[in-house]
């Protein structure tokens, strides 16, 4: 009796574990080049990278300035999703998971729900070969987009979807493809900030790409913890010439002490600590070129 | 029978860690609905043991960046079972900007929005009043451009 019960429960458990790992779980077969892998120790510690990566960059922010400013929507902002089955390495992948990422929060910005469909679906082919499409409702997204209606819904899951593909990578010690993400969503933001500040300039605009200075350093910190592999260092290089760019960039700092209002039973608390970006034309315009140069040359790996 | 009370034991903790994932999973559902007409941005899962008497209360840390010219709302849903109830406080540094609790008042908030006028790294930290243990979710969603 005990036998057939032992039996029963070591395949209940068996099946358990086929069910959990599923896409998610870690198996020795995953196709990562070995030099990808997170290896020996890192130069800053797990518990401080997660400090680090928390809304480093959104995928919706960017998208949301740039309508802000009654800016049209564009498609030629978009990465092509065509060579997406090209992507072999989870290096690629996970970058152009990012890159998508950033791309699908402006499609969701603007209500394009026509294109909606075509991103998510490569977001879907990413996530499954990165082993994190069981985070991306890919059902419920394509049902939202073709009903074109509960659009907070269609944003909600979107975003829901990569917070969890990131939090879920940093736990099962895959923080580098996590960072590859992040590093994808970032630079496609500042992509776009820069081709509509090209196209459209605009004080806002101009202050928020010198704002990147503050953020690329968090950024660099990350991925120079995985510069011992070639890819992430040739990534490093470029950015790096990037952050070169933004060295004449200052950012000043206004103090002032906090207000709370309470309007309506709702409490806003009033910044007055105020940053101040000074950044020329002609600085913008090479940090522009620069950022399109890298841009241009990630999504055709 | 040894090991068939492990396999016991062992199948019970993988069932009660797949059901406390997707308790978080409609917490942060719920949590970021009642938030109001805003985007959702980022949530923060917490689950806190009870602190030591006359020490300060367990928290938990979250570190993000947040940008200019920006309105975001900050909300905290406290878990329907738990024995403490969240408070969710913003940091720039060391320098306290917003609290879901005025503890000089004693009023409590679900949310409060915080008007940026500096871009830079803030840090949320969440924690239960009394130092009572608890499970909450805290929520950081976009409001609007200013």
């Amino acid at each position: 009796m005990i036998k057939k019960l032992i039996t029963l429960f070591v395949v209940s458990l068996l099946i358990f574990s086929c069910k959990s790992g599923g896409n998610g779980g870690k198996s020795d077969d995953f196709d990562v080049p070995e030099d990808i892998l997170n290896e020996g120790v890192l130069e800053i510690s797990e518990e401080v990278m997660q400090d680090i990566v928390q809304n480093i960059s959104s995928p919706v922010e960017m998208a949301a300035l740039v309508k802000s400013l009654d800016v049209n929507f564009s498609k030629k902002y978009l990465a092509p999703t065509d060579n997406v089955d090209e992507l072999a390495t989870s290096f690629q992948q996970a970058l152009h998971l990012g890159i998508y990422a950033a791309d699908l929060g402006y499609l969701n910005i603007y209500n394009k729900t026509n294109s909606v469909i075509e991103y998510i679906t490569a977001i879907k082919t990413l996530a499954d070969a990165v082993r994190v499409g069981q985070f991306f409702d890919f059902t419920t997204l394509k049902r939202l987009a073709q009903s074109n209606q509960n659009l907070d819904s269609l944003m909600y899951i979107s975003v829901h979807s990569f917070n969890q593909m990131d939090k879920y990578l940093r736990s099962d010690n895959r923080s580098n493809l996590s960072t590859l993400m992040i590093t994808g969503i970032w630079i496609e933001g500042l992509y776009l900030a820069t081709q509509v500040a090209k196209s459209d300039p605009h004080p806002q605009l101009a202050e928020r790409i010198g704002e990147q200075k503050i953020i690329m350093g968090d950024l660099m910190l990350i991925l120079d913890n995985y510069k011992g592999d070639k890819n992430f260092a040739k990534i490093i290089d470029e950015l790096l010439q990037l952050k070169e760019e933004f060295n004449d960039v200052t950012i000043t700092i206004q103090k002032g002490e906090p207000e709370a209002i309470e309007e309506d039973g709702m409490l806003i608390i009033v910044q007055n600590d105020v940053s101040v970006v000074n950044i020329s034309d002609e600085k913008l315009n090479s940090i522009i070129e620069k950022t399109e140069q890298i841009r241009n040359k990630l999504i055709s790996i | 029978m040894k090991q068939f009370l492990k396999l016991i034991f062992f199948s019970l903790i993988f069932t009660s860690a797949e059901v406390f994932a997707q308790e978080n999973v409609e917490l942060v559902a719920q949590c970021a609905a009642s938030s109001g007409d805003v985007t959702y941005l980022k949530d923060f899962i917490v689950k806190l043991d009870a602190g030591v008497p006359g020490g300060n209360p367990p928290s938990a840390k979250f570190s993000m960046v947040l940008s200019k010219n920006t309105q975001y709302r900050f909300s905290i849903c406290t878990a329907p079972d738990s024995d403490g109830e969240a408070i969710l406080q913003l940091f720039d540094m060391n320098e306290l900007q917003g609290s879901t609790y005025i503890s000089a008042t004693g009023k409590e908030f679900p949310f409060f929005d915080f008007k940026c006028q500096k871009t830079g790294v803030y840090h949320v930290f969440i924690s239960f009043k009394e130092g009572r243990p608890g499970e909450a979710v805290g929520i950081l969603s976009f409001v609007k451009k200013l």
